[in-house]
C-alpha cells in the first residue's frame, strides 16, 4: 500500500495540515480550527489524536470511542488514565480521576486530554484570559460538564504543572492551554 | 523527477521524503512544539535528529522549520537580518530541495515561516506568521549553575535569584548591566528564557506581538516558545530601566541612518568601508530594500 492509498486522515501531508491548524488555535486559546476539508467525515478529535499519537505515546479512551483499525492506524499504546499521556473522552461524562500533571521540573510530562462536545459554539459563553489572547476570548462550548471545568482548575493551579485541553465538535478544535484562565 | 534548488539547478540523488525529517522525529517535534506553546518559555526537550549540517548551524531551527512547513507555505531564512549569507542562503536551498512546493522568498511580508538567526524583521510580523530561531544555548541559568537537573529545577520554581545576582554584578562592576545579546527575558511571568542572540533592540518585539515565536537549539535538544499576545520583559531592577541599542553619534548625539536607505528606525551594522570610513547599513536586508524600492518608487 502506497501512501496515497491511505484514508486521508493518516497521509503525511494531512498530518501537516492539521497540525498548523492545530498549532494556530493552541497559540491563540479561544479561536477555533475548521478542520472539515482534511477528515473525510471522521471526528475532529480523532484527528487530534492522528497528529500527536505514535508508537512512543499512550493514550486512554475513557469511553471506548475508537474502533480498532483507529488504534492500529494510531500505534498507540494503550494506558490507565493516570498514566497516559494523552486521554480521550466525552465532554457529558464529568471527570473521576487525575490525569498526569508532570512536575515542576517537567511539566511537558502533563496530559493532553481531547474531549469531545456536541459544539463549540453554541453553549454558555466562557471568558478566556492568558498568553495568546489579546485582552479576553471567548468559547461556548455545549455538552461539556462543568465538573471538567472545576477539575482542569484544580489540576491547572499549580503552574507549570498541568494539563492541556483539546475540545472537539463533529469538524472543529480548540485548545485550552494550562496557563489560560477560565471565567463565567 | 529531481529536484530543483533555488539556484535553478537539478539535484540528482536528493530525493528525500517531504520535509527530510521521517513522519516520526517531525510528530515528536510537532508534539514538543505543542508543549513548548502551552507552557510558554519552558525548554521542553526533544530528540534532535542528525541532520546534514553540522549542530551549532541551526539544525534546532532547521528541524522545527522542517515540522512546520507544508507545500503552500512560503518560507524565509535570514542569518543576522541578511538572506544572502552562507547560513541563510544553504539553508534555504535546502528547504526548496527536500519540500517540493515550498516557495522561498526574501520578502518578510511575503513569507509563512521565517527562520532566523539571531535577528527579528523589523517588519512587525502578523498572526499568520512564525518565526523560528536558530539557538545556540538555550538555558539563562547556564552562567549560574552548571547542573542541568539544577537548572530546571529552579526554572519549575521560578527561582532565579542567582540571575538576579549577576545582574547586580554587573551594576557594581560596570554601572550597567553588560549583556548585549542573548538577553534574558521572563515569559508570562514564570520562566526566564534566552531569546537567543539577538540584540537587545529586537527584545521588545518579543512582547505581546501578533505572530508565535519558536526556539529551536539542535546541539542542546531544547524547544521553547513565545506565544502571541504573551508577556515578554526583559529582566533589570526597578531603579535600572531597559535600554536598546539607540545608535547615536556620540559627538553630534544624532542617531546614525543606513546608508542605503536612510532609514533611522533599524537595527544597523556598523563596519568599515573601503576607505576606512565608518558607515551605518540596516541589519535587515529584506527592509533595506523594501525601503530602496518605495523610494524609487516615490521618485
Amino acid at each position: 500500500m502506497s501512501v496515497l492509498d491511505l484514508p486521508r486522515l493518516w497521509r503525511p501531508a494531512t498530518h501537516q495540515a492539521l497540525f498548523r491548524r492545530i498549532l494556530d488555535v493552541a497559540a491563540r486559546p479561544g479561536q477555533i480550527a475548521d478542520l472539515g476539508d482534511l477528515l473525510d467525515g471522521r471526528p475532529a478529535a480523532l484527528a487530534a489524536l492522528a497528529t500527536f499519537c505514535d508508537n512512543t505515546q499512550t493514550l486512554a479512551d475513557l469511553t471506548g470511542t475508537l474502533s480498532a483499525t483507529d488504534f492500529a492506524f494510531l500505534d498507540v499504546g494503550k494506558a490507565t488514565v493516570d498514566k497516559a499521556g494523552f486521554i480521550l473522552s466525552v465532554g457529558t461524562a464529568a471527570p473521576d480521576f487525575t490525569p498526569r500533571l508532570g512536575t515542576l521540573d517537567t511539566p511537558e510530562d502533563g496530559a493532553t486530554l481531547v474531549i469531545m462536545v456536541d459544539s463549540l459554539t453554541e453553549g454558555a459563553a466562557l471568558t478566556l484570559t492568558g498568553p495568546g489572547i489579546n485582552g479576553t476570548a471567548t468559547l461556548a462550548p455545549k455538552g461539556l460538564a462543568p465538573d471538567w471545568l472545576t477539575a482542569r482548575a484544580r489540576w491547572c493551579a499549580d503552574f507549570p504543572m498541568g494539563v492541556d485541553l483539546v475540545l472537539a465538535d463533529a469538524t472543529r478544535l480548540t485548545v485550552i492551554p494550562r496557563t489560560t484562565k477560565i471565567g463565567a | 523527477m529531481h529536484p530543483v534548488d533555488t539556484m535553478g539547478q537539478t539535484r540528482e540523488g536528493a530525493e528525500y521524503g517531504f520535509a527530510f525529517l521521517d513522519e516520526d522525529a517531525k510528530r515528536e517535534l510537532r508534539r514538543s512544539i505543542f508543549k513548548a506553546v502551552c507552557i510558554p518559555g519552558h525548554q521542553v526537550p526533544y530528540a534532535s535528529r542528525e541532520m546534514p549540517i553540522a549542530r551549532g548551524f541551526g539544525t534546532g531551527g532547521m528541524q522545527l522549520t522542517l515540522a512546520l512547513l507544508g507545500p503552500d507555505d512560503a518560507c524565509k531564512v535570514i542569518d543576522q537580518g541578511a538572506d544572502d549569507s552562507v547560513n541563510a542562503a544553504n539553508i534555504r536551498n535546502f528547504f526548496a530541495l527536500t519540500c517540493p512546493g515550498v516557495t522561498g522568498t526574501l520578502r518578510t511580508e511575503e513569507a509563512s515561516v521565517i527562520q532566523t538567526r539571531h535577528r527579528i524583521p523589523e517588519l512587525p510580523l502578523r498572526a499568520d506568521q512564525i518565526l523560528v530561531f536558530q539557538v545556540p544555548y538555550p538555558d539563562p541559568l547556564v552562567v549560574v549553575e552548571p547542573n542541568a537537573a539544577k537548572r530546571r529545577r529552579m526554572h519549575g520554581r521560578a527561582d532565579y535569584a542567582r540571575l538576579w545576582v549577576k545582574l547586580y554584578e554587573d551594576m557594581v562592576a560596570f554601572d550597567e548591566i553588560t549583556i548585549s545579546h542573548r538577553y534574558p527575558t521572563r515569559i508570562n511571568g514564570h520562566y526566564i528564557i534566552d531569546p537567543s542572540p539577538i540584540p537587545r533592540f529586537d527584545v521588545p518585539k518579543l512582547h505581546q506581538a501578533d505572530c508565535l515565536y519558536l526556539f529551536g537549539a539542535g546541539r542542546e535538544k531544547r524547544i521553547y516558545a513565545v506565544p502571541p499576545h504573551t508577556d515578554a520583559v526583559p529582566i533589570t531592577f526597578n531603579d535600572v530601566t531597559f535600554a536598546v541599542e539607540n545608535f547615536r553619534d556620540k559627538a553630534t548625539g544624532k542617531r546614525h541612518c543606513c546608508r542605503r536607505c536612510g532609514a533611522d528606525d533599524s537595527f544597523l551594522d556598523e563596519f568599515l568601508d573601503d576607505d576606512g570610513a565608518r558607515v551605518f547599513q540596516c541589519s535587515d536586508a529584506a527592509y533595506c530594500d523594501m525601503r530602496l524600492e518605495r523610494l524609487e518608487a516615490a521618485e
